[in-house]
């Protein structure tokens, strides 16, 4: 079924056809800053809301630094950093790739979100315990 | 008739917002994802689009608070640089 598309008015949603474009410009700006400034060299980045709250790290904390190191070719200082990001890059590329190839996404799959929750939250639980200070350097 | 088409779940999106920016939003856009996944699933294809619409809100929340504090850091370290180089500049201009 073929329908003409629905145009909005011009100016009413002039800010949200834009979001996208500020979002996207914002996320260069980040990945640039991040590629050139070490976050390790000044304290010039903000501390994670979670962590400055809780004290804790989420699963999230150290991704900025691994970033960066991957950036530069340093694949096992950015493990060190946060190795769930470095493993997540690759797995979300297989999904993309495997859901293509089915012609369903990955993500329509239960277990498979449902796996992604329970990874995410177990690493964030597993880097704060004693003795595992490892995964979080 | 049809089925409607199968609404988006912000699975990808919430991952990178859990992983880059902060935990809640993240997560509650995961577990939104897997409702859409279910809703949709079991026939309820209008409970499917709201779980999507409220995923789709946490996701862009976690997004732009994330980004949000991220360019902030940045711009205050930028001006940091800056007023420390005038300041090294004004210093070495006044020890001639």
């Amino acid at each position: 079924m073929l329908r003409p598309p629905v145009r909005p008015p011009p100016t009413e949603h002039l800010v949200k056809r834009l979001l996208p474009f500020l979002g996207a410009a914002g996320v260069l700006a980040w990945l640039v800053s991040i590629y050139l400034f070490d976050p390790e060299q000044g304290r010039h980045y903000l501390p994670c809301p979670f962590r400055w709250l809780t004290g804790w790290l989420c699963p999230g904390c150290g991704s900025q630094r691994a970033m960066h190191d991957l950036f530069h070719g340093r694949l096992c200082e950015a493990l060190g950093h946060n190795a769930a990001l470095v493993c997540c890059i690759p797995l979300l590329g297989a999904q993309w790739a495997v859901g293509r190839w089915r012609g369903l996404s990955l993500g329509t799959d239960n277990r498979v979100v449902y796996g992604w929750a329970i990874a995410l939250v177990a690493w964030g639980i597993v880097r704060n315990l004693p003795g595992l200070e490892v995964l979080a350097r | 008739m049809n089925p409607p088409v199968r609404p988006k779940n912000w699975l990808v999106e919430s991952i990178l917002v859990t992983i880059f920016c902060c935990l809640p939003f993240g997560i509650a856009g995961i577990v939104n994802a897997a409702n859409v996944n279910s809703r949709y699933d079991s026939g309820d294809f209008e409970g499917a689009d709201k779980a999507s619409k409220e995923a789709g809100k946490w996701t862009k929340i976690g997004f732009w608070i994330g980004l949000s504090l991220n360019l902030i850091g940045i711009i205050a370290y930028l001006l940091m640089i800056f007023v420390f180089v005038s300041a090294a500049a004004a210093g070495a201009a006044s020890s001639y």
